[in-house]
């Protein structure tokens, strides 16, 4: 029963960061597409582009593409090679499954720590961007950000796998094959 | 030695246990940097930071979310009436409108996957309506998808240009060379197999009405390709300028797009974005490692002991990625193989555009070969057919495919003709 209700909390949770980070990505693409935009107009109509628009195009997709991490977890798209799919029994599908969510979770977590130091010593060392003049850390906080938020949802997966997104492993769908495709 | 042997081990464990891409690849690179190098492990997060603050990159996005957009809306179906109003006079017309209405929609798309589904879902029951053979529907549909990879603006192109920091406005101009042979080579191949159905009477009026209903399609690749080829947009202008015009014509002009549509195709895109740009993060901070070792040049060196000839080295390569192909994705492929192939290429003297579009078309031909084709999955589901029928079915296309990419090979003008 307490395993239950914890269950429903943390898909609960998991569904409320996913909502943010949808949220955030959209808000940040249209940012990316907004200035990319304006930068060519600009160009075209006054003869000189906006210096800035770039690297705000930059930063912005810099945050799609975290945030967007988050949302290929949600979702279970992330790229996996496969021809290795049948080099252990099949009957150990499940405990594979829950071995990989909990390796993608101990990576992230990794990731998030050494991330967090680069992150701290920019801040320390008041790193700033070239073109804008802003410090970057703010920006760059985004990573162990995701990443953190990333190991706990792989380490939820992996501890409850009935939490994990159906799709994770459904080659068969069209609609999951179009979001793993690097084709696309 | 002994390092080696540990990578290679670790390697083959993760993948057994099933390990995503980005594991593998922070695994590899944290391994290759403490055994090798200097055992910094936050170079590899500086780098994977470095390799995403790049303009060129977001092209990427953008290219997806424009694709994305114009697939959401009706654009294929009204592709389709166009082409079909074309070609109705031909015998074997209406497999010709398959083809030719996957390369259009590919360039509208950008995706081999979308395009197969979007005019796959609309043509195989008309072609097995009109008494084409199931066999050759389920073959064509799945090999004019393919064209979605080379016919510009194409993402693995864009991939393998930041790998490789080869432009991506020539791969985009020497993709169209080869993108048009491949066409000619399937409608040729349409036209001699169906030679038997005879054509309808050509209507004046159904085209007219029909290209007026889908000029505004048509006009998508005028817009990105005649941008960069006149130097008005660099690849990442047209990008943003198709995304606005898709926008555009989906919300104003076709009214079939709403915001929530529009959420949703953003989240579709993020979601993709989130599974692609990560590993290529890690991919190009591995990329910097392993030049800084002077992996490419010691791969350099030693193949050119073994390879004798130009020649020689192409049917190779071309042998070594058709079999990549076969088990890897193409983004995963071009990620992870294009920087260590690249200056082999380059030692060997071919052209980086036309090298770039050689490892393309092959891990295109990739789509169509088992065990992991990505349009076999696809047509598996799409028109409800045994993974095996479908297999059958794209043998033909996939000789024809491979005829392409020997004339794609060995041709180089074809590719280069647009570009110098």
């Amino acid at each position: 029963m307490i395993t239950q209700d914890r269950q429903r909390s943390l898909a609960t949770t998991l569904r409320h960061i996913e909502r943010v980070e949808r949220v955030v990505t959209f808000g940040c693409f249209l940012v990316l597409i907004a200035v990319v935009f304006a930068d060519v107009v600009s160009r075209e109509s006054v003869g000189t582009g906006l210096h800035w628009a770039r690297q705000v195009g930059v930063y912005a997709n810099l945050i799609v593409i975290m945030f967007g991490l988050g949302l290929a977890s949600a979702a279970g798209v992330h790229l996996r090679p496969r021809f290795a799919d049948h080099w252990l029994p099949a009957n150990w599908s499940d405990t594979l499954d829950r071995l990989r969510d909990a390796g993608m979770a101990l990576f992230c977590l990794g990731f998030a720590v050494v991330a967090t130091g680069i992150v701290y010593q920019g801040f320390e060392l008041g790193e700033r961007s070239a073109v804008l003049g802003i410090v970057i850390w703010p920006v760059q906080v985004v990573m162990p950000l995701v990443f953190i938020v990333a190991t706990f949802r792989h380490g939820t997966y992996a501890l409850y796998p009935g939490l994990r997104p159906a799709a994770s492993d459904d080659a068969a769908k069209p609609g999951v094959v179009i979001e793993r495709d690097p084709g696309c | 030695m002994l390092a080696g042997l540990g990578l290679v081990c670790l390697v083959f464990v993760l993948l057994a246990v099933r390990q995503n891409l980005l594991v593998i690849l922070g695994v590899v690179t944290a391994y290759a940097t403490i055994a090798w190098g200097d055992g910094r492990i936050g170079n590899i997060v500086i780098d994977a930071w470095d390799a995403a603050n790049k303009e060129i990159l977001l092209s990427i996005p953008l290219y997806i979310l424009a694709g994305n957009i114009m697939s959401r809306g009706a654009m294929a179906a009204r592709l389709i009436r166009l082409m079909k109003a074309i070609s109705a006079s031909v015998p074997g017309g209406l497999a010709i409108a398959a083809i030719l209405s996957c390369a259009l929609f590919a360039a509208v798309s950008g995706s081999g996957t979308v395009t197969l589904i979007a005019v796959g879902a609309v043509m195989y029951p008309a072609l097995l309506e009109a008494g084409y053979s199931k066999s050759f529907a389920i073959g064509a549909l799945c090999a004019a998808g393919t064209l979605g990879i080379i016919v510009p603006p194409s993402i693995p192109l864009i991939l393998y240009g930041v790998m490789t920091q080869t432009s991506v406005a020539d791969l985009f101009m020497a993709g169209i060379g080869p993108s048009l042979v491949l066409i000619a080579l399937l409608t040729g191949y349409a036209l001699w197999h169906n030679r038997a159905i005879r054509g309808q009477a050509w209507s004046v009026r159904e085209t007219w009405v029909a290209l007026r209903e889908g000029i505004w399609a048509l006009a998508m690749p005028v817009i990105i390709l005649g941008g960069i080829y006149s130097g008005a947009f660099t690849a990442t202008e047209s990008a943003a300028v198709a995304v606005v015009y898709a926008m555009l014509i989906e919300i104003l002009v076709y009214r079939e797009m709403g915001f929530a549509d529009l959420y949703d195709v953003v989240g579709q895109t993020t979601r993709l974005l989130g599974s692609l740009f990560p590993v290529l993060m890690l991919a190009l901070s591995l990329n910097i490692f392993l030049a800084y070792q002077q992996v490419p040049e010691l791969l350099v060196g030693g193949l050119s002991e073994v390879v004798d000839s130009q020649a020689g080295f192409l049917i190779g390569m071309n042998l070594f990625l058709l079999a990549v192909g076969c088990v890897m994705d193409i983004g995963s492929a071009i990620l992870i193989l294009a920087p260590m192939l690249h200056p082999v290429a380059a030692a060997q003297g071919i052209d980086a555009v036309h090298f770039g579009i050689i490892t393309v078309v092959n891990l295109e031909i990739g789509y169509l070969t088992p065990p992991l084709g990505m349009n076999l999955i696809v047509a598996m589901t799409v028109f409800r057919e045994e993974f095996w029928t479908v297999c059958r079915a794209v043998v033909p296309f996939a000789i024809l495919l491979v005829i392409g990419l020997q004339i794609v090979t060995f041709w180089p003008a074809l590719s280069l003709v647009l570009v110098r």
